[in-house]
């Protein structure tokens, strides 16, 4: 069976800096996958070149089999995104904005309008279906740009940061629908700075660090016995032991209600 | 900052300096990196060293003019720096992290304190010894004797204090306003009142050689030697009891102004952000239900509801309505004759189809961010040409009608009906030549649209060569590829003019499938364009 998302050797620099260095992803079909890394690692860059938004330098991408720069009709029907940043039409209204994305794809009509008026309501969304994105708040925007990317019914889902700045009911309203997501067989793949969740809801795991993939496969693989948080600040060289300098302790002796 | 018990307390003095140096950081932090916002910057402190010699020139050579003008000039010009220092940061918010009170609301400092380290930021930077040094112009212009000097040192000094707390005190006041979406909409869109309403006084000038321009100056300088920043001027020509009189109330108007102020701050740093409980938009839209459903009609109905809730797009349109407005009207001054009959029509219904057609040189620059949207759907050229055609056809909605109403107005100015409908129809076939170039700039030099439009640039920081090479290339291309539609009907061959609208829409055509076939290769890079932080 051919991998939902696999690339081999990606690789882009922005002028001096290598932002991705060679990154072979693999995410296997049906699986609810986890990008983690620190800030800086590279996962937006990765995301961005997967999804066909940012050329890279060298390297090659395959979606379901379909390579993204040479069969970009297959690829883009196939894929759904939620990009970093909310960058959303901010003059329509949720409800226009959904429309719009499904006319776009060329969805018929009412199919359009039935399947927006159900993701409004999953979503929690009817009642500021009518105000503009502009107005809307961070959660308000992860969940109507969620429902934007999901309604083609992609075969696969690719969200960056999808929970950050979400408040926990909306993450939970999120959370809910990508499950269903992805029990149906459909594969999601998601950057997160979230351990907790990520653990709790991916069964596959790549962590990047330094514009590599330094571990990947499944959950329990990584984990290895270990939280993944633990495991992560192992792999990314960030635990207790490990470098910077000692402790930091002795910069920070002011700190606190402890009087000198 | 002090934290709990240690650090010192900065007397007002020190926020004075903390300030200033925040602000010169944050000049310095603002060009760092970017050679292009360097040469920017080295632009604009030369132009203002240009304009604060000229000015003070300008104002020294008053003294040319007859004692009772010179005054009244230096009424006038007191007084439109005031109201410039007063409106132009209103359009500036956003841009400069000093001018929100909201900002620095955190810092443990009184509001007297605050309003002096606030009041020092805003006199550091370019533009404000630019206006102390040209005002002081005015003392070498009308200023007599060791008392006129003096009077006029304190009159420079109160004027300048008036216009920094005059606009410390408008943007605080609304600095509520300002943030919330909907105020920043406004202030976007008053920018185009503005700058028409600076044309104004052209105009007029232009209108009469049988208005008597002396007249008019002492009849503005009557009113406007009553304002705050007339008194001032007044005061120095005056001399005497009436001077001292005239500059206590500006101390006066300065101090209240100063109060106001620093109650405005007081609340303005306890006062949250109004969000914005704005009233649904459902809009059942006509082109929504005359064409066919489609991707098309989907960019149609999108682009006509940007037109109209975007500032940038009312902007466009707003300047498009008024542009062809003042050349029908300036242009008609100077009519007469059969040719030139002819010239005002044509002329003015050609400029404004160029004018609104500029519109489409960066089709992409107002979706900006959110081009991935369209960008992650599109897998063919023919995806990239009907997105092209339903901006096109949008703009066309909305031309179709300016330029006709405009070639009708036209003809009724030159007196002879027949004009109306060839110059319409040339009007027409130039906007489909526009178009076409704009649908090749669109890919080939795409560029940010700043959300925040400021008077000097259409681009985000570093584009503004692209930008203007997009604007001033196309509308150059424009013109070219339109004088065999424009020409012939201006050489008296009406009948040409039937030919416009077809040549016209195979340009638009051909453009789109060039565009197109460039375009879908670019698109990562067009995404990367169009998506600039501004």
């Amino acid at each position: 069976m051919t991998d939902a998302v696999r690339t081999q050797g990606l690789f882009k620099r922005f002028g001096q800096q290598t932002a991705v260095a060679g990154v072979d992803l693999v995410v296997p079909r049906g699986s609810f996958a986890g990008l983690v890394g620190p800030n800086g690692a590279g996962k937006t860059t990765t995301l961005s070149m997967t999804t066909g938004l940012l050329r890279p330098d060298g390297g090659s991408i395959h979606i379901d089999g379909f390579d993204v720069w040479q069969d970009p009709v297959a690829v883009k029907a196939r894929i759904g995104v939620l990009p970093e940043g909310l960058r959303l039409f901010e003059r329509l209204s949720g409800r226009e904005l959904l429309h719009y994305n499904g006319q776009l794809r060329g969805l018929p009509k009412p199919e359009v309008e039935r399947r927006t008026e159900e993701l409004l309501a999953v979503m929690d969304l009817l009642g500021s279906a009518d105000k503009l994105v502009v107005d809307y708040s961070t959660g308000m925007r992860k969940k109507i740009g969620l429902a934007a990317a999901l309604l083609h019914n992609p075969a696969v889902l690719f969200l960056d940061e999808p929970f950050e700045g979400v408040d926990p009911v909306s993450a939970n309203t999120l959370v809910d629908v990508l499950t269903r997501y992805t029990s149906s067989g459909s594969t999601v793949v998601f950057s997160s700075h979230v351990m907790d969740l990520v653990e709790r809801l991916c069964d596959w795991v790549s962590v990047m660090s330094g514009g590599y993939i330094v571990a990947q496969g499944p959950l329990d693989q990584i984990r290895a016995g270990r939280t993944l948080n633990q495991a992560f600040l192992d792999l990314v060289g960030a635990s207790n032991s490990g470098s910077g300098s000692g402790n930091g302790e002795e910069g920070l002796s002011w700190l606190g209600s402890a009087q000198a | 900052m002090a934290g709990l018990g240690t650090g010192v307390n900065l007397g007002i003095g020190g926020v004075a300096a903390l300030f200033f140096k925040l602000k010169l950081r944050l000049i310095i932090g603002n060009l760092r990196g970017e050679t292009a916002r360097q040469i920017g910057f080295v632009f604009s402190v030369l132009a203002a060293v240009a304009v604060a010699v000229i000015g003070f020139i300008t104002m020294g050579l008053v003294r040319l003019a007859p004692p009772d003008m010179a005054v009244d000039l230096v009424v006038i010009a007191f007084t439109m720096f005031w109201v410039a220092w007063a409106i132009g940061p209103l359009m500036m918010f956003g841009l400069d992290d000093t001018l929100d009170p909201s900002r620095v609301a955190l810092l443990p400092l009184t509001t007297g304190r605050l309003a002096a380290g606030m009041f020092t930021a805003s006199v550091t930077g370019v533009w404000p010894p630019v206006t102390l040094i040209i005002t002081s112009g005015a003392l070498t212009g009308i200023a007599v004797g060791a008392t006129g000097i003096t009077t006029g040192i304190v009159a420079v000094v109160l004027l300048f204090a008036l216009c920094i707390v005059t606009s410390r005190l408008v943007t605080t006041a609304l600095s509520g306003a300002l943030r919330s979406r909907r105020g920043r909409d406004l202030a976007a869109v008053s920018v185009v009142f503005v700058v028409l309403l600076s044309q104004l006084p052209n105009l007029v000038v232009n209108q009469g050689s049988a208005l008597d321009v002396p007249r008019l100056i002492g009849d503005m300088a009557g009113v406007l030697r009553w304002t705050p920043a007339g008194m001032a001027g007044h005061a120095i020509g005056a001399g005497g009891l009436v001077a001292l009189a005239e500059l206590a109330a500006v101390a006066l108007i300065v101090a209240v102004f100063g109060i106001l102020w620093i109650a405005a701050l007081k609340r303005a740093l306890v006062t949250p952000d109004t969000s914005t409980q704005a009233a649904g938009v459902r809009s059942r839209s006509l082109a929504a239900r005359v064409l066919p459903e489609s991707a098309f009609t989907a960019v149609v109905v999108k682009e006509l509801k940007y037109a109209r809730r975007d500032p940038r797009g009312r902007v466009g349109w707003i300047t498009a309505v008024a542009v062809s407005g003042v050349l029908l009207f300036s242009i008609s001054g100077q009519g007469g004759g059969a040719a030139a009959g002819a010239w005002l029509v044509y002329f003015p219904a050609c400029l404004s189809a160029l004018m609104t057609a500029l519109q489409s040189a960066n089709a992409f620059g107002i979706d900006g961010r959110s081009l991935w949207m369209n960008a992650v759907v599109y897998g063919t050229a023919r995806d990239l040409r009907t997105d092209l055609a339903g901006r096109h056809l949008a703009l066309v909605v909305l031309a179709v009608p300016l330029i006709t109403a405009v070639a009708i107005a036209g003809a009724l100015l030159a007196g002879d009906w027949t004009f109306a409908w060839s110059a319409a129809l040339t009007g027409w076939g130039v906007f489909g030549v526009g178009l076409a170039v704009g649908s090749v700039t669109t890919v080939l030099v795409p560029y940010t649209t700043p959300e925040r439009l400021n008077s000097f640039s259409g681009a985000a920081p570093g584009q503004g060569g692209i930008a203007f090479l997009s604007s001033f290339g196309s509308l150059l291309v424009t013109a070219l590829l339109a004088l065999p539609i424009a020409l012939p009907p201006l050489l008296g061959a009406a009948w040409w003019s039937l030919l416009a609208v077809p040549y016209g829409l195979t340009a638009a055509w051909a453009g789109r499938r060039l565009a197109s076939a460039l375009g879908l290769a670019r698109m990562p890079e067009i995404l990367a364009a169009v998506s600039r932080p501004s």
